[in-house]
């Protein structure tokens, strides 16, 4: 059987997580490429939409990454995106997308390394999950 | 301050419309805002009415409830009109009225807030169909709801919000209108919980009384017997749509008519997104969707649209079953959003509509919190 590559999509803030993936890359590391990082400007900005969406067009898994609490770039939006991932979290289950498709994690610039090995755990994790099931129906 | 609501002919319907009227004419209030039977039509619409005449259509307790009010007051108080209003509500459009004062879509300032037990209703197209065949009148309707905890009316069900809703009675009130544990043929009772309140019922100089013992034991009694059924009607609708497969399945009819966010008192956006540009896809999309999957449904997003819905509104879900009602392809949208709310407003420790200074669980955050969702271990 061939390997189950999955897709996983990452909304990466731009102040933190994203820096720290550049610096990743500067410091030649590497990591997973079937996450795709998508760079916002703050996690706060993370409407729980982009989320589902992802699922609905067969993602098998989701990241949310920001900074550390309290050192969000716009003082707070790190704390609104985990009440939305707590919110979310209820929700995506009962239809069968299971709690640990959905992560958060806080990863701060200077954290290259960790970013490497974080990415490499989640990929690890959600390939033993296996495919998710909206990524092999219909729905829209 | 309880008082007992004197009433002719041992009419309970006749009491609260002589109520009002009092009210009306002795210019302590301006208006009404209460259900009227509408003229030569059975229909029954909420009214703004201000002509102390025009209270002998009204009619406070009946199966009928086409829209969640709560909507209309927010559009009667959002400003200052200069107005004194009275306003009945149902529990479950007082709770949805509360939210929507914690979003600033209304202000209680210019409002009397009355609620009353909660009579149930039909959904509209029976209670149109109830209304054909052979109709109780008030006071019988109001004999029969308050007397036995039915889940039916002649040969129609009550809207399974009503059968599985577990708060069917007054909160966040300036007069809460009684009737379950009270004798009826006495006069129905009407209890004041703030000063604007006691002012009102102390002007109508009607005799003092106290809670009928028995009132505690009969709530008791129907949320236990709600709660019974709303725990079988949230274990069927989880293994109904257990799977996105079922979900989709569940939701196939959905035409995207919207209706449910129209009728739903707690779908706060001024503009909601699916109704913006994001959603009016190219042409090439459609195709491009197709060309993946070999077919596709349309109108497209009808899952993403219920599911970004449950996102935005489940945490503030009422539970009145208007998005049910409104629904033109008879899909139970109700008791799929209840379901999911349930278990939204647990893991906020969230009671929509229950205290309005508790906000919005939303629109705070705090530092210490929901550390268990956070990490990848």
């Amino acid at each position: 059987m061939e390997k189950f590559e999955p897709v996983i999509i990452a909304f990466v803030c731009n102040w933190c997580t994203y820096t720290a993936a550049d610096l990743a890359g500067t410091s030649r590391l590497s990591y997973p490429t079937n996450i795709r990082l998508i760079r916002v400007m703050c996690t706060g900005m993370v409407d729980p939409q982009y989320v589902i969406k992802a699922f609905l067009e067969g993602a098998d898994g989701v990241l949310i990454s920001g900074c550390h609490p309290g050192d969000c770039h716009y003082i707070n939006g790190n704390y609104k995106a985990r009440r939305r991932v707590k919110l979310l979290k209820e929700i995506l289950p009962r239809f069968g997308i299971e709690k640990d498709r959905l992560r958060l994690t806080w990863i701060g610039a200077s954290d290259g390394i960790e970013f490497a090995e974080v990415m490499t755990r989640l990929n690890d994790q959600i390939i033993e999950m296996g495919p998710s099931q909206t990524s092999l129906s219909k729905a829209i | 301050m309880i008082i007992k609501i004197e009433q002719e002919d041992n009419s309970p319907a006749k009491g609260m419309q002589q109520f009002f009227k009092r009210l009306l004419e002795l210019k302590e209030i301006d208006a009404v805002f209460l259900p009227v039977k509408l003229k030569d039509s059975s229909s029954i619409m909420p009214s703004l009415v201000t002509d102390p005449a025009r209270i002998k259509d009204a009619v406070l307790f009946s199966p009928a409830f086409p829209i969640n009010s709560a909507r209309m007051v927010s559009r009667l108080s959002y400003k200052v009109s200069g107005r004194k209003t009275a306003v009945v509500l149902r529990p479950c459009e007082m709770r949805a009225f509360i939210e929507l004062v914690k979003l600033k879509q209304g202000t209680r300032e210019e409002l009397i807030l009355i609620g009353i037990d909660c009579p149930k209703a039909l959904t509209s197209s029976d209670y149109t169909a109830y209304m054909e065949k052979s109709p109780l009148d008030d006071d019988a309707y109001i004999q029969k709801v308050f007397s036995e905890n039915s889940e039916t009316l002649n040969e129609f069900s009550f809207s399974s919000a009503c059968n599985t809703c577990e708060n069917p009675f007054p909160v966040n009130t300036d007069i809460s209108i009684l009737l379950h544990g009270v004798d009826l043929s006495d006069g129905l009772m009407a209890e004041s919980y703030s000063d604007a309140g006691s002012r009102i019922l102390e002007i109508l100089e009607m005799p003092e009384t106290s809670i009928p013992e028995k009132r505690d034991e009969v709530m008791v009694q129907i949320k236990e017997t709600h709660s019974k059924a709303n725990e079988a009607m949230m274990a069927d609708i989880g293994e109904k749509t257990d799977s996105i497969t079922k979900l989709t399945v569940f939701l196939d009819r959905c035409i995207n008519c919207y209706n449910c966010r129209n009728m739903c008192p707690v779908c706060y956006c001024k503009e909601c997104v699916f109704n913006t540009d994001v959603f009016f896809h190219q042409p090439v999309q459609y195709h491009q969707w197709s060309e993946k999957k070999g077919l596709i449904k349309m109108p497209t997003d009808t899952v993403f649209y219920h599911l970004t819905r449950m996102a935005h509104m489940s945490h503030a879900c009422v539970g009145c079953g208007q998005c049910s009602n409104a629904c033109p392809s008879d899909i139970n949208v109700f008791e799929l959003f209840k379901t999911v709310a349930h278990h939204t407003q647990a893991a906020f420790d969230y009671l929509p509509g229950s205290d309005e200074n508790e906000p919005s669980p939303l629109s705070v955050f705090y530092e210490k919190e929901f550390e268990d969702v956070v990490g990848i271990q």
